[in-house]
Parts: structure tokens; C-alpha cells; sequence
């Protein structure tokens, strides 16, 4: 145990005993951390409910901070609140030699073969979701993004039967999940606490349901092109199998990571584009330019729509759906002559880093055009490095088909003002404020 | 031209070796995540579209080349 000297990092403002800041950013950890920056610059200190915590901002920082090895500063320790939602025996509920194979299963779950397959179960998915929304119409964008992501999803992890046996329950299990991924929860996973006994409740109906599935495939033995398909024929690096009873698990974790962060970044992408309707267009144009009337949505033509993914990337670079990502120090860490020591925690804030004007001139701008920044550690909407999110291509892929089969056939327009539309955080995962209202048009 | 790969920064997403599996091969090592290993590490030009394509899509952004001086 070491313990941190660092007189010249500035102490952020308001903080009041016990708690620190934490009232402050549980209320909304993106205004907080914004704060915590523009208050103090490049190192922010703050106290959450005693611990210490740094706040580092610029592609130096995340450079340094993604680059340590997991046994100097670890992501598992400052995520172990997630331990009881994904279960014992998944990523940092396992050894750490564990999680990285389980990592890999997910990165072979999502390599360029099996996203061919997906791309059409997602583009399938989302013409049968807008195949009965008529010429005109409003619609709440971060409801129907959600219920859209959920089924395709389901659909590429579980396969097309468990889709379509998909029913309300599955949604609302993962809505109670949801509701214990707290800022609450940062503190105390265990605390005796209505949230936390709904989630447990809700992760086991959620093993016997998943459980189901892996039995009938077991029994019946056919492969299947989803997810769940390549974690039935996992293998540890010893040859032992990725055990059955884990597998809900995984499913979780990846239903977790992707669910969400998926659907909430689709929807602040329809408020976006309502908000730049001068874009729709030329995006449409891209869109038109690779399939052609009547193409199919291919992997192979989603990778290559440079328009749409600038515009997504403006928009991942002003509302990251995770704001924080934490690690605790466990040996000392040095930067630019500070010395951490294993009674921090760091945090690299997307949120933040993405509106350094020295590295993001007019930061607040959206600007679809912004070239993409030489830096690999500039923009970091997925974290980076070997923590990085595997599902990144993933979830750009999905959100990419969304979009195809939208402005291909609409318009999207404001219904309130475009201020109104708000970066809000009722769990950690950022979304667009309700009502998140777009009016659609069907183009001639 | 030469192959460059941050190896600090690699997952083994394996879309590398997909691309252009003449240059890339991901493997696994006990203990850790499984990385990318260059088996070609001044590729001929004709493999140029495909090793582009393999910088293109890596999803952690690792693979750079190094233009002939």
C-alpha cells in the first residue's frame, strides 16, 4: 500500500463531508467530470465517498493510462459492481488469465465471417421494425431504438427461435439489471438495497431462461450462425470447454456492453441528424451510391461508408454512452512527474477528452466532416488499447444498418426545440433526455 | 514497404489476418490476450490493396505502414 503525494493536482470545488463530490456526480457524472476540467485543467482530484480519484484529461494522459499493464493499473478492481450482474466466474468476477480468453471468445463471436451474418439478420430486423410506419409520422427515437436494438441483438447473439420467442419479460429483466448499474453501486454493489435484490432476482430468471436455450442446442446439436453458437464450442487454451452454466453469462455481458450503449448512441444519432438535416441527403446519396435500388445491406458495403461514419463519429465524440472509464492504481504510476499510488483510482472521461479544443478545434460544433485525428488515443468513445471494447465494429456496424434502412425511405425532422434534446444519465450509460420526439417523412 | 504494428495496443480481433492472411497470423499465448504476429513483414506490392484493407478495419487501429525510403 502506497499512498499518493501530489500537493499541486487541484482539489476539485464543493466538496462536502462524508460523501466528497458524490452527490454531485451522481446527479450526472458527465456535468461533473466537465466541471472537474474546466475547474482544473489536465489533473482533477475528486472524493467519492472517501476514495480518491483523479480525473485525466488529453491523449497524453489516455496514452499513459491505456498503455499500463493490468497489474499496475486495473480495470477489474473499480468494476467489481458489475460481478453480481454478469455472475461469478465472467470477466472480472474470473482470474484475469480467464477474462482475457473470454474476451477472445467475443472477439471470435465478432470476426469479419460471423458479421456477415449479421449484417443481414440486423438489416432484416430493422426493415421489418419501420415496415409499418407509413408515409409520415412521430416517434419517441430512444423508445424505438430500443426496442429495435433489443431484437437485433437477441437475434445475432441468441439466434433467430430465441428471437422469435422473445417476449416483454426478456426486456424488462435487463431493465432492472439496468436499474443496479448505479453510481450508487460504484460504492456498494452489496448494500442492502431494493435495486440491488430486484437485480438479483432478475440475473437469475435471466440464467434459466438462457439456460433453456443452451440445453435445446446441446440436445439438438445443429450449429447455428449467432454467438451463442461460438461460445457452445469455446475452448480455454488448456481444452477444457467454456462451461455451460457460464454461458448466460457471457450472454449478459455482451447483452450489457452492446445493448444500450448501441441503442442510446442510434438515438442521439436520429437527434443529430434531425438537428443537421442538411446531411441527411448526402448521407442517403452514400447510402444509395454503395447498394444500389434495391441492394442488400452487406457487411461488405457497411465498412465502406465513410460520410456516415464521420457523422457517427461526431457523434460518439460529443455523447459517449460511458463517460467514466476507471482504473485503480495497484503498484505506483508515474505521470508527468506525479507519483500515483494504490490508494487512487484514475478515470479517463470520454465525455470530457472529446471537447479539448487543442485537440478538437470548436469542440461544441458538429461537424460530420472533422477528419478523423491522426492520434489513436484522441478519440476514445470505446476506451483503448487491450481494454478497448471488442464489440466497437460491431456496434458501429449495427448502428451503420439502422441508419441505412432509415434514410434510404425518411426524413427525420425536430419535434421540440433543438436545444431540448439533453445529455442526461439517469444509470451510467448517457442517453438523449425524454421526450426524445423526431417527426419522419417519407421522401418522394 | 513495411508493416508496422503497435503490438501494446492489440486485442487479436483476428480481421487483420482475414484481409490479408498472407502478412498477418493472430496467437494465442497462455496467460494473455491472443496478438497479432507479422509472418510478412515487407509484403510485395501486389498485396498492397489488402494489407489497406487490413489497416482500414482493424478495430483497434494498430497496423500502420511504413512507405519505402
Amino acid at each position: 500500500m502506497s499512498s499518493t503525494e501530489n500537493s499541486s493536482i487541484p482539489f476539485v470545488s464543493g466538496a462536502r463531508a462524508p460523501a466528497g463530490h458524490y452527490e454531485e456526480f451522481l446527479a450526472n457524472p458527465a456535468r461533473f467530470m466537465l466541471r472537474a476540467w474546466q475547474e482544473c485543467g489536465e489533473l482533477a482530484e475528486f472524493d467519492l465517498g472517501g476514495t480518491r480519484n483523479v480525473l485525466m484529461v488529453g491523449v497524453d494522459a489516455h496514452e499513459a493510462v491505456f498503455r499500463a499493464p493490468d497489474d499496475q493499473l486495473s480495470a477489474a478492481e473499480p468494476y467489481q459492481y458489475m460481478v453480481p450482474v454478469f455472475g461469478e466466474g465472467i470477466q472480472y468476477g474470473a482470474p484475469l488469465e480467464i477474462e482475457r480468453q473470454q474476451v477472445k471468445f467475443l472477439t471470435q463471436a465478432l470476426r469479419p465471417g460471423p458479421m456477415k451474418e449479421y449484417s443481414r439478420v440486423i438489416a432484416q430486423e430493422v426493415e421489418e421494425f419501420i415496415a409499418d410506419w407509413g408515409e409520415e409520422g412521430e416517434k419517441d427515437f430512444y423508445e424505438e431504438f430500443k426496442e429495435l436494438v433489443l431484437r437485433t441483438s437477441t437475434h445475432c447473439l441468441m439466434g433467430s427461435d430465441f428471437r422469435a420467442k422473445l417476449t416483454d419479460e426478456f426486456g424488462s429483466l435487463f431493465h432492472d439489471l439496468e436499474l443496479a448499474i448505479s453510481p450508487a453501486a460504484v460504492v456498494d454493489a452489496h448494500s442492502p438495497d431494493e435495486a440491488f435484490a430486484k437485480r438479483d432476482q432478475a440475473r437469475a430468471r435471466l440464467q434459466d431462461l438462457l439456460m433453456k436455450t443452451v440445453q435445446e442446442r446441446r440436445r439438438e446439436g445443429k450449429r447455428h450462425p449467432d454467438m451463442l453458437q461460438t461460445f457452445l464450442e469455446a475452448e480455454y487454451l488448456d481444452g477444457s470447454r467454456l462451461p455451460d452454466e457460464l454461458i448466460p453469462g457471457m450472454v449478459v455481458w455482451i447483452m450489457f456492453a452492446g445493448f444500450h450503449t448501441s441503442s442510446n448512441t442510434a438515438s442521439w444519432a436520429a437527434v443529430e441528424m434531425a438537428r443537421h438535416p442538411e446531411n441527411q441527403p448526402g448521407i442517403a446519396r452514400e447510402i444509395a451510391l454503395v447498394y444500389g435500388p434495391g441492394g442488400d445491406v452487406s457487411f461488405a458495403g457497411l465498412r465502406e461508408l465513410p460520410f456516415l461514419d464521420g457523422f457517427l463519429g461526431e457523434v460518439l465524440r460529443l455523447h459517449p454512452p460511458l463517460v467514466t472509464l476507471m482504473r485503480k492504481v495497484m503498484r505506483d504510476f508515474e505521470y508527468k512527474g506525479n507519483v500515483f499510488g494504490t490508494d487512487m483510482t484514475l478515470v479517463i472521461s470520454p465525455y470530457v477528452s472529446h471537447r479539448v479544443p487543442d485537440i478538437f478545434p470548436d469542440p461544441e460544433g458538429f461537424n460530420p466532416s472533422r477528419p478523423l485525428h491522426e492520434n489513436v488515443f484522441a478519440s476514445i468513445p470505446f476506451g483503448g488499447a487491450r481494454r478497448k471494447c471488442p464489440g466497437n465494429a460491431f456496434a458501429l456496424l449495427q448502428v451503420k444498418a439502422i441508419f441505412c434502412a432509415l434514410l434510404s425511405r425518411y426524413r427525420l425532422e425536430l419535434v421540440d426545440p433543438p436545444d431540448s434534446y439533453q445529455d442526461v444519465m439517469p444509470s451510467l450509460i448517457l442517453r438523449p433526455s425524454e421526450p426524445c420526439r423526431l417527426r419522419y417523412r417519407r421522401i418522394g | 514497404m513495411r508493416v508496422i504494428v503497435d503490438l501494446e495496443l492489440c486485442q487479436g480481433h483476428g480481421v487483420c489476418e482475414v484481409e490479408a492472411p498472407e502478412i498477418f497470423r493472430v496467437v494465442d499465448r497462455p496467460g494473455d490476450y491472443p496478438r497479432v504476429e507479422v509472418i510478412l513483414e515487407e509484403p510485395p506490392v501486389a498485396l498492397r490493396d489488402r494489407l489497406e484493407a487490413a489497416v482500414r478495419h482493424c478495430p483497434n487501429r494498430v497496423i500502420s505502414i511504413e512507405p519505402e525510403s
